[in-house]
């Protein structure tokens, strides 16, 4: 007992050190920023600009939309404008893993090549316990040197097609995938801005002679008129009946359009005014704000309302703003405040989707801090408007579905070795069948190879190994905000969870848990190379009443993480280290600090004399597949006799067996051993019994049925069999 | 306001012609006026009326609240108006913009008459437009216009210009409403008291000409031709002129000579007539003899045959002017197979002649007759044809309507509504019906509705009413005494404008408005039809700096030429030197881009102002003749920095 109290106690002393040790190196997880670095005039004033700038010797204030700064050094002429500092969130909105955008501050010179990044803030946990964030700020520095308008992509190089590849960080993907994106659009949009890069203007729309006047109705429905509404709370102020601002838009170049809307002759001299290539869109707006604000009264720009295509965003000047008198369509809404806007710019194409965009004042009540937020609603010109219909457009695929299309090799091997443990477990009772106490090679060759798979494969090579974080997750998910793309951004672990939760209904968890779990294949094949090598005199069980209390513990584990998330996933994450998962497979036993490395390695090294010892009694993971267990729909097969008879119970490796003979689901892994003792006439006392009867008797030896009986020669009264139940 | 209503009958009787008016409220009026509830106590209870459990410290319902729910007349803050009035100031000399039907008036266009506010005849460009005099003073500093009318496209206004007279000095200013600013002004040769002006609608050959390509003019007093000093003394002598301007040169084509004199103008949609009734037709030097005949006349000019007599060299030319001037006097115009005039009688010293939106008739009132002429077009075109024997028989109807008629104004439903000046009175007529009374039917009301208008009305007009899509929504009375209408500022009077709404059976006044004397005639047309610019361009002036760094003093001998630009918040440079008794010519441009962006530029001392809009260009030029030094200040509010802008004016001595 002494040794168990020193292994909790070291156990407990890594999980200390565990919590301590990462908080204090990851400088930029959930930073805290100023609240009015999305917004102050004075940028470089609150971040580091120089820093990502070099030789810089003054910076502007921020200027543009997106906005960006200027970088001056002093030269001999005055100063003199050397490059471009701008911040990834002012100008894209690109979440990654965590759903929350990473925080960078780039630097460009006047070129369009980087010369500067830095992270000011990220909120991915993969990057607190698993990953050393130095890792992601060694991922955004391969940008430095590169042009913007490069074609930069994760992964190889790939010069015929003009792809730059750049060093993945293992195990975040998702998170680089993400960053990639931020990286090149934020550069991008302020290249263009400024002029490095000319935008390529898309074909313009050429509209069908569809010619019928509509009702307000059926544009709406059609999709000619759209709307966007923003309400009170979602810029921070009490709730109301009536919207913050609700405007309704639409494009008046399509003649049927712009016809019902302004009738024949506004809409004829609405395009009379038009240059080619020039477009008009309509805004009406009820609700308690204006669109218009007064910011074009001093600036002449429209502050409130652009309209974004793709990369480019377009804003209104008071030049571009034309009254509109009235709508003719027949059941227009009465408004507050309307115009017409001209967009100008030979970038912009009707024949493809753009948005309006309400630029909004969001107000956090408990600081008061105001912060900008944006809203949009996407607008496509109806297919039958378009000569030959709307274009196809090649959308940038979401990380999620780059990451499918990536691993596609992987992702179908991974599929297929799940497929095939499923298929050689349903076939279970033929294989038991085939072996014995002596020979259960029918089984064990399926069983270990599958650990070997489990191990080398999906752990090492697939860092597929399932966490009790995913499971915390869920359960925030369900209980707020459930988002598909978060569970689909690693292919592994969504498929693996697929089969996981199926399987603990129909057999328990114990096929994932006994026979496809990295950690615990690879604790469980530890065990049975020591006792092969000759180490089996030291190997040992801990006594039936200590393991029944012991067990115990990974509950605890599991309910303790639970509660904890609810008030800080951040901590249930630190916490979840008593898995010793990422350090065995994600990140390597020899890559992390010493206090993981030693927790996981002393698990393992225990792993040798005791089976599964993590398993047994600390897998928060385990515990919280257990629960469910106890409703699966097959179990495995008992006999009258097992509830005095103990030989199998003796065997169980996971003293899943009680001393009535009943199997616990929740602990049972499902190794099978009494199953092949089910059906072994030398091993299975009844049937040993009956065995000998009949040798005596000289009755023949008829096969055993299903009920793990001799198929009686005469008939005689069913005998019922006993399903194995808990 | 409900002070006045109830103290008012004629407003108690307008509310009760509205059929649509709340029938508690009519009866309310009645006893509140019985009562003489003062007007205070008077909201109180219109509200308490209205809603009768509301608590009394209710705020009170002002009276207008029983218009419409969309109160046009009186538009919420930030509503704007539904059409625009161009109006004629009148001996201020200039051309008004107001916001109609609410009255307000948004712009003054200045033309004739220096304006301080712009600088109109302070900078060069503005003078160069006026007239000058050979030492570069304007020639003129006062005017007095009448009428204003602008361009038509297919029988609608187009949006390009706008013409307003100059009675005093006959001269004759267009309007570009794209910036709403004079851009033109021609004095007219041989004429004194130019009084009506019209637009032709489209041209009466070329039917691809459907716009206006000429202006014509209505020459009022006769004078001696040319007005050199010769027969001063022999008032038989003495001619009368009508005009015709390019309409985009603003060149005079052509001149008719006539008997009599032309009073207004108007002209058909066809493009083939333009007619002006003539009140003196006795070419009468004093009023008694010009009121000697009973009946004077509508003189109808068939404008294809004068021009092809122009073209044919039957003209003649007089003084040094070089227009061709044709003679249209009857004696010559007998024939109506070669006539370029008709003259169609009408009683007595007529006033106004107005088209029907319908193409087919001019109406002429009698002024000193009470009565309504009017002439089908169709028929006069007849004579001109020989198809009618009798020019006077083109008159289809001419009835009695009342006294003192003056002008008309339509609704396009076939009713005309004309003010009469004597009788204080607008009068509602249908001309069908009139027709049908002059035919014999003496059955036929074709008098539809009286209303009282206060006091004494000239001009009428309804929206679009001058062309052929008029609404019948709003008619404005220009009401040429006021007397108690408003608060008393002293003996002169402002005029009164009165808004009725004409879109029932019945006239309802619904506003009135003081303005400031003294506007005669206007139009009302619809927002939609203009385009208006928002600021300038850079190239639109021969003299705009187009780079802010080429700034700055150039010499020639004496003369100085400085360059300045404006950007808020400073006036490049910020100082500039001179030399005592140079010539100095000041060019700003304003180089800010924002609309409504305007700056000043005041120069103290030199009697300059004036201002630059966005990327507009102006020019002053003075003698230095004071030393020191003179701060040159933005006048026109513009940024926060506004009083800091400023460029200082060395001059050395």
């Amino acid at each position: 007992m002494k040794r168990i109290l020193t292994l909790l106690r070291a156990v407990l002393a890594a999980t200390t050190l565990v919590l301590v040790a990462p908080l204090a190196m990851a400088a930029a997880y959930e930073a805290p920023l100023p609240a009015e670095i999305g917004t102050a005039p004075d940028l470089c004033a609150m971040v580091a600009c120089h820093e990502v700038m070099p030789g810089a010797d003054s910076f502007s204030e921020r200027m543009g939309r997106p906005a960006y700064v200027e970088a001056y050094r002093d030269g001999e002429q005055g100063r003199e404008l050397i490059g471009y500092v701008f911040l990834s969130t002012d100008i894209v909105d690109i979440p990654a893993y965590s759903g929350k955008p990473v925080v960078t501050l780039i630097g460009m010179d006047t070129q369009g090549i980087i010369v500067g990044t830095r992270i000011l803030r990220h909120s991915e946990p993969i990057l607190l316990l698993g990953i050393p964030e130095e890792e992601l700020t060694k991922f955004v520095n391969q940008y430095l040197g590169k042009f913007v308008g490069d074609k930069i992509e994760i992964g190889k190089s790939r010069p015929d097609a003009g792809y730059i590849g750049l060093d993945a960080i293992t195990g975040a993907t998702v998170t680089v995938i993400a960053q990639n994106q931020v990286m090149l659009r934020s550069g991008v949009a302020i290249a263009r801005q400024v002029g490095i890069l000319k935008s390529d203007p898309k074909p313009q729309a050429r509209f069908t002679d569809v010619h019928e006047l509509r009702s307000w109705e059926e544009l709406v429905r059609e999709g000619s008129v759209r709307r966007l509404t923003v309400r009170p709370e979602q810029l921070g102020l009490p709730r109301a009946n009536e919207p913050y601002i609700e405007m309704y838009f639409g494009y008046l170049n399509v003649p049927a359009v712009g016809k019902s809307l302004l009738g024949m002759s506004g809409h004829e001299r609405l395009m009379s005014r038009l240059e080619p290539n020039e477009h008009a869109i309509f805004i009406i707006a009820n609700g308690v704000d204006s669109f218009k604000g007064s910011g074009f009264v001093r600036g002449g720009i429209y502050d409130r309302i652009q309209v974004a295509q793709d990369m480019d965003t377009f804003t209104f000047r008071d030049m571009d703003y034309y009254n509109l008198w009235g709508l003719e369509a027949e059941g227009a809404p009465g408004y507050r405040e309307s115009g017409i806007f001209i967009i100008r710019d030979p970038v912009f194409s009707a024949a493809y989707p753009w948005s309006l965009v309400y630029l909004g004042n969001k107000l956090d009540r408990n600081t008061g801090e105001r912060s900008f937020v944006s809203f949009d609603q996407e607008y496509w010109v109806p297919a039958h408007y378009l000569e030959g219909g709307r274009p196809t457009i090649i959308k940038p695929d979401p990380p999620w579905v780059r990451v499918w299309k990536m691993r596609a090799v992987e992702i179908g091997l991974f599929t297929a070795f799940l497929l095939a443990v499923a298929t050689v477990y349903a076939n279970r009772n033929r294989l038991t069948r085939m072996s014995n106490r002596k020979n259960k090679w029918p089984v064990n060759a399926f069983k270990y190879s599958f650990w070997v798979i489990s191990v080398g494969f999906v752990g090492f090579y697939l860092l597929a190994q399932p966490s009790i974080t995913q499971v915390l997750t869920w359960f925030h998910a369900l209980l707020f905000q459930w988002k598909w793309e978060l569970f689909l951004t690693d292919p592994f672990i969504f498929l693996f969870w697929i089969f996981i939760i199926v399987t603990v209904f129909v057999w328990g968890r114990g096929l994932f848990c006994g026979w496809m779990c990295p950690f615990g294949s690879l604790s469980e094949l530890l065990y049975k190379i020591g006792g092969a090598v000759g180490l089996k005199r030291f190997q040992f069980k801990l006594s039936k009443p200590w393991h029944d209390r012991l067990k115990w513990v990974k509950y605890g584990v599991f309910f303790v993480l639970l509660a904890v998330s609810m008030f800080s996933m951040g901590l249930a994450e630190v916490l979840s280290e008593v898995e010793p998962f990422k350090t065995t497979f994600l990140v390597g036993l020899f890559s992390r600090t010493w206090p993981y490395t030693l927790f996981a390695a002393g698990l393992l090294a225990l792993s040798i004399f005791i089976e599964r010892p993590f398993c047994k009694y600390l897998c928060p993971l385990g515990a919280a597949l257990a629960m469910p267990s106890t409703f699966r729909w097959y179990g495995l097969k008992r006999k009258q006799e097992c509830d005095s008879c103990k030989a199998c119970a003796v065997g169980c490796g996971s003293l899943a067996i009680d001393k009535d003979g009943r199997i616990d689901q929740r602990e049972c892994l499902l190794c099978l051993d009494c199953m092949v003792y089910y059906t072994d006439t030398h091993a299975c006392p009844p049937l040993a019994k009956e065995r000998k009867r009949r040798l005596k008797a000289g009755l023949p030896l008829t096969p055993i049925g299903a009920n793990g009986y001799y198929i009686p020669i005469h008939p005689e009264p069913m005998r019922p069999a006993t399903a194995g139940k808990s | 306001m409900s002070q006045d209503k109830t103290q008012d009958p004629t407003h108690e009787q307008s509310d009760l012609q509205d059929g649509a008016i709340d029938p508690s409220r009519r009866k309310f009026l009645n006893t509140a006026a019985l009562v003489g509830l003062t007007g205070a106590g008077l909201s109180v209870g219109l509200s308490a009326c209205k809603q009768e459990s509301s608590a009394p410290s209710a705020p009170a319902v002002p009276a207008s609240g029983t218009l419409a729910k969309a109160d046009p007349i009186h538009p919420k803050p930030g509503q704007l108006d539904e059409y625009y009035g161009f109006w004629s100031g009148g001996h201020t000399g200039d051309f008004r913009v107001l916001g109609m039907p609410s009255g307000r008036e948004i712009h003054r266009v200045p033309c004739f008459v220096p304006d301080a506010l712009v600088g109109w005849g302070v900078t060069n460009e503005s003078k160069k437009i006026m007239g000058t005099k050979a030492d570069g003073s304007l020639q003129f500093t006062v005017g007095d216009t009448h009428h204003t009318h602008a361009s038509y496209k297919d029988g609608n206004y187009d949006g390009r210009y706008a013409w307003i007279n100059d009675k005093l000095n006959s001269r004759v200013a267009r309007i570009r409403l794209d910036t709403f600013v004079c851009d033109k002004i021609t004095k007219l040769p041989n004429v004194q008291g130019f009084h009506g002006i019209f637009p032709d609608k489209r041209d009466p050959v070329d039917t691809a000409i459907n716009y206006t390509t000429r202006v014509f003019c209505g020459g009022e007093f006769h004078i001696p031709v040319p007005n050199d000093g010769r027969d001063i003394d022999s008032p038989e002598k003495y001619r009368a002129m009508f005009s015709c301007l390019d309409a985009e040169t603003m060149e005079v084509r052509w001149q008719v000579m006539i008997d009599g004199n032309c009073d207004l103008c108007a002209t058909s949609f066809d493009g083939k007539l333009a007619a002006c009734n003539q009140y003196n037709t006795e070419n009468g030097v004093h009023y008694e003899d010009m009121m000697s005949v009973e009946r004077d006349a509508c003189i109808f000019f068939n404008i294809a045959r004068i021009e092809q007599a122009v073209k044919d060299g039957n003209f003649r030319t007089f003084g040094d002017t070089g227009v061709p001037v044709v003679d249209g006097t009857r004696a010559s115009n007998a024939d109506p197979k070669t006539a370029l005039t008709a003259t169609v009688s009408v009683p007595k010293n007529p006033h106004g002649v107005n088209a029907s939106p319908d193409g087919k008739y001019f109406i002429c009132s009698g002024k000193l007759s009470p009565t309504g002429t009017v002439i089908e077009l169709q028929k006069v075109l007849d004579w001109f044809d020989g198809k009618l024997d009798d020019v006077d028989k083109a008159i289809v109807a001419e009835v009695e309507i009342g006294l003192g008629p003056l002008h008309t104004a339509f609704d396009g439903r076939g009713n005309t509504y004309t003010t009469l000046f004597l009788d204080s009175q607008v009068v509602k007529w249908n001309v069908e019906d009139a027709i049908r009374f002059h035919n014999g039917d003496n059955t036929v009301q074709y008098v539809r509705d009286r209303i009282d208008v206060h006091y004494q009305p000239g001009h009428i007009n309804a929206s679009q009413s001058e062309t052929m899509f008029a609404d019948g929504k709003w008619l404005t009375v220009g009401c040429k005494f006021s007397k108690d209408r408003f608060l008393p500022v002293g003996p002169l009077h402002a005029e009164n404008e009165q808004i009725i709404d004409i879109s029932g059976e019945k006239m309802v006044l619904v506003a009135e408005h003081p303005v400031r004397p003294e506007p005669h005639d206007f139009i009302i047309l619809k927002r939609d039809l203009l385009n208006p610019k928002k600021i300038y361009s850079l190239d639109d002036f021969p003299l705009a700096i187009h780079d802010p760094k080429d700034v700055g003093v150039t010499r020639d001998g004496n003369k100085v030429t400085v360059r300045l630009v404006s950007i808020a918040p400073a006036i490049e440079p910020r100082e500039f030197r001179v030399k005592l008794g140079d010539e100095v010519t000041i060019i700003l441009t304003n180089h800010d881009r924002i609309e409504d962006l305007t700056h000043g530029f005041g120069l103290p001392e030199y009697n300059i102002n004036f201002i630059v809009n966005p990327q507009e260009t102006a020019s002053v030029t003075f003698i230095a003749d004071k030393p020191g030094v003179f701060w040159g200040y933005c006048t026109h509010f513009c940024h926060a920095l506004h009083l800091e802008m400023r460029s200082r004016m060395i001059v050395e001595a």
